[in-house]
């Protein structure tokens, strides 16, 4: 819902490229690795040196380009960008020193903290719950009807009620958190368990297993994968959804943080805050990658 | 869903004498159940104070009022007006720039290796993130929230759109000029056939998004609109007005899917059986 990740459409890709005959460019590739020469600076190897040298150009001229539009002599104003330097000493500088309360650290924890609660406690909540609807065809026609009227409603939008019933705190922010990992989870654990082949479940029963055994190590066996696939997207979700909940109900977190510094009109801080919420943001699905890739390596059947 | 129903109907052939409850039936009990229950728990014990949760009636009432009589600046019918104006804005925006830079990106490999590691570092930023940066630069306005919804929207559209392109087979498009297609029958008969459904699984999830960051923006900043209507019942110790906007919020959401979902399955019919 909330991620941009597009894993149902290259999922189904995958199986396409599966079903269709190698075609004549992989044919190609297949040919050319043959005269493997790391000295060849031709074809492909050379087009991708080519490309990763653009792309670390690139780079470099927008961060440039940064650094010569802002700042005290650049066009744009200290009032609407802070340039590198500012934004390196903001960050130097609150590594060490409280602002609003605690340090960038603290601020940080705080807010991976209260993603990692959310996210866990969907994950308790959510894989047996979408289990459960995927496998039992009582859940399927009762909890399911009420999930899908609920889903539609943003976690955002749930703020304010969460606020009305636990405050501003820990609390609501992890809720709110919660609700944003919960639908990821509790749609891949169902769909794990309905895209488990009917043949083998069959064949469970035809050999005497009972409900319990199939579910435990046929259906639950081939859905690991489809599962822990769930983790990154929830995550994904659960970074997301922290930062507004931060923006209204906080008194700590990096998007407290951003908030603050925006009222104060501290853009070195606002602009820190944000590269930091991005950083963080890549390096938590980059571990989740990993963790799918090392739990799961047979791939994400999705 | 198959599966499901094949188990059904298998069980049924099994076991002919116990057929099992309609499952429609379940679904309606299961309402009707959770009304009740609501009612009990709510308005008829008092069991569950009214600032956690209202009881139907106190929720039907306030639906009532905000629909005639303007609350926090507007009735709910302007709240929601104000709300679609800049989530349309903020997407359109998205569009227009998400569908050429993704089409260009998967095109020519130069340009997406120049513009990835950028596009790849800002992505990562919440969009909620861009909300305070957005209120500086463009003040508490319809522009704000509009440039909020469009960054929101924006990495979706481009990533499906570029997904699309990077997946035509090249050998098509060989295949479609020796059998003597010119350009513009390539790009309509061709290309747009098969980038079309990606980009709209692109705008479905942008749209999505977007709506949801707006109520998010609407909640930080702003005086009209949904996402505030509701900040306003929970400064003012409302639930229900809490309740209703949230309802709202919800149905404009489904709808907004659907009605994607229908405009893809009306323009290109040949992705439903898929």
């Amino acid at each position: 819902m909330m991620s941009d990740e597009v894993t149902t459409s290259s999922g189904a890709s995958n199986a396409n490229r599966k079903v269709s005959p190698p075609n004549p460019s992989q044919r190609a590739k297949r040919v050319r690795l043959v005269p493997l020469n790391p000295l060849d600076m031709t074809g492909a190897s050379s087009q991708k040196t080519a490309l990763a040298l653009i792309g670390a150009l690139s780079t470099i001229i927008v961060i440039g380009a940064w650094w010569a539009l802002t700042g005290s002599n650049g066009p744009i104003p200290d009032l609407y960008f802070a340039s590198p330097p500012e934004v390196v000493k903001a960050a130097v500088t609150y590594m060490t020193e409280p602002y609003q309360g605690s340090t960038v650290y603290g601020h940080a924890i705080s807010s991976l903290k209260t993603v990692l609660l959310g996210w866990l406690a969907a994950a308790l909540v959510g894989v047996p719950f979408g289990i459960w609807v995927g496998w039992s065809r009582f859940a399927r026609w009762t909890l399911y009807p009420v999930f899908q009227v609920i889903r539609p409603i943003p976690p955002i939008a749930w703020i304010p009620l969460a606020l009305m019933w636990f405050g501003i705190g820990e609390q609501s922010r992890v809720f709110v958190v919660f609700l944003s990992a919960f639908v990821p989870w509790a749609i891949n654990s169902m769909q794990a368990v309905e895209s488990t082949d009917s043949r083998l479940i069959q064949a469970a029963r035809v050999f005497g297993a009972t409900e319990s055994y199939t579910l435990r190590r046929v259906v639950l066996k081939t859905g690991i994968p489809t599962i822990l696939a769930a983790g990154q997207i929830a995550m994904g979700n659960a970074w997301t959804t922290v930062v507004a909940a931060e923006l209204l109900g906080a008194y700590t977190g990096l998007g407290y943080m951003a908030l603050t510094s925006s009222r104060t009109l501290d853009i070195d801080i606002l602009v820190m805050a944000m590269l930091l919420l991005g950083l963080i943001g890549a390096l938590l699905s980059a571990i989740m990658k990993l963790l799918t890739s090392m739990l799961a390596p047979r791939g994400v059947r999705l | 869903m198959s599966t499901n129903t094949a188990e059904g109907a298998e069980a049924a052939t099994r076991n002919p004498r116990k057929s099992p409850i309609p499952g429609i039936t379940l679904t309606l009990a299961t309402f009707i159940a959770l009304a009740i229950l609501w009612a009990l728990a709510t308005s008829i014990t008092g069991l569950i104070p009214e600032r956690i949760l209202p009881g139907p009636e106190d929720v039907a009432t306030r639906l009532f009022e905000l629909v005639v009589e303007p609350f926090a600046g507007a009735a709910l019918g302007g709240h929601l007006l104000a709300s679609l104006q800049r989530w349309g804005y903020g997407v359109l925006l998205a569009a227009i720039a998400g569908i050429p830079f993704g089409i260009l990106t998967g095109w020519v490999p130069p340009i997406r290796s120049a513009v990835n590691p950028i596009f790849e570092a800002l992505r990562y930023i919440p969009p909620f993130a861009w909300i305070p940066i957005a209120v500086i630069w463009l003040g508490a306005s319809l522009e704000s929230q509009a440039l909020v919804v469009a960054v929101a929207a924006f990495p979706p559209i481009v990533i499906n759109t570029r997904l699309g392109v990077t997946q035509i087979d090249s050998v098509i498009l060989k295949a479609a000029k020796t059998l003597g297609a010119n350009d513009r029958q390539t790009l309509w008969r061709i290309v747009t056939p098969l980038v079309g459904p990606q980009i709209v699984s692109g705008l479905r999830i942008g749209l999505g998004n977007g709506w949801m960051t707006l109520v998010g923006a609407e909640l930080v900043v702003g005086k009209i609109g949904l996402g505030s209507m509701i900040v306003k019942g929970q400064a003012t110790l409302s639930t229900p007005t809490i309740l209703v906007g949230m309802a709202a919020i919800g149905i404009i959401a489904a709808c907004i899917d659907y009605a994607i979902l229908v405009a893809r399955d009306r323009i290109f019919s040949w992705t439903r059986a898929q």
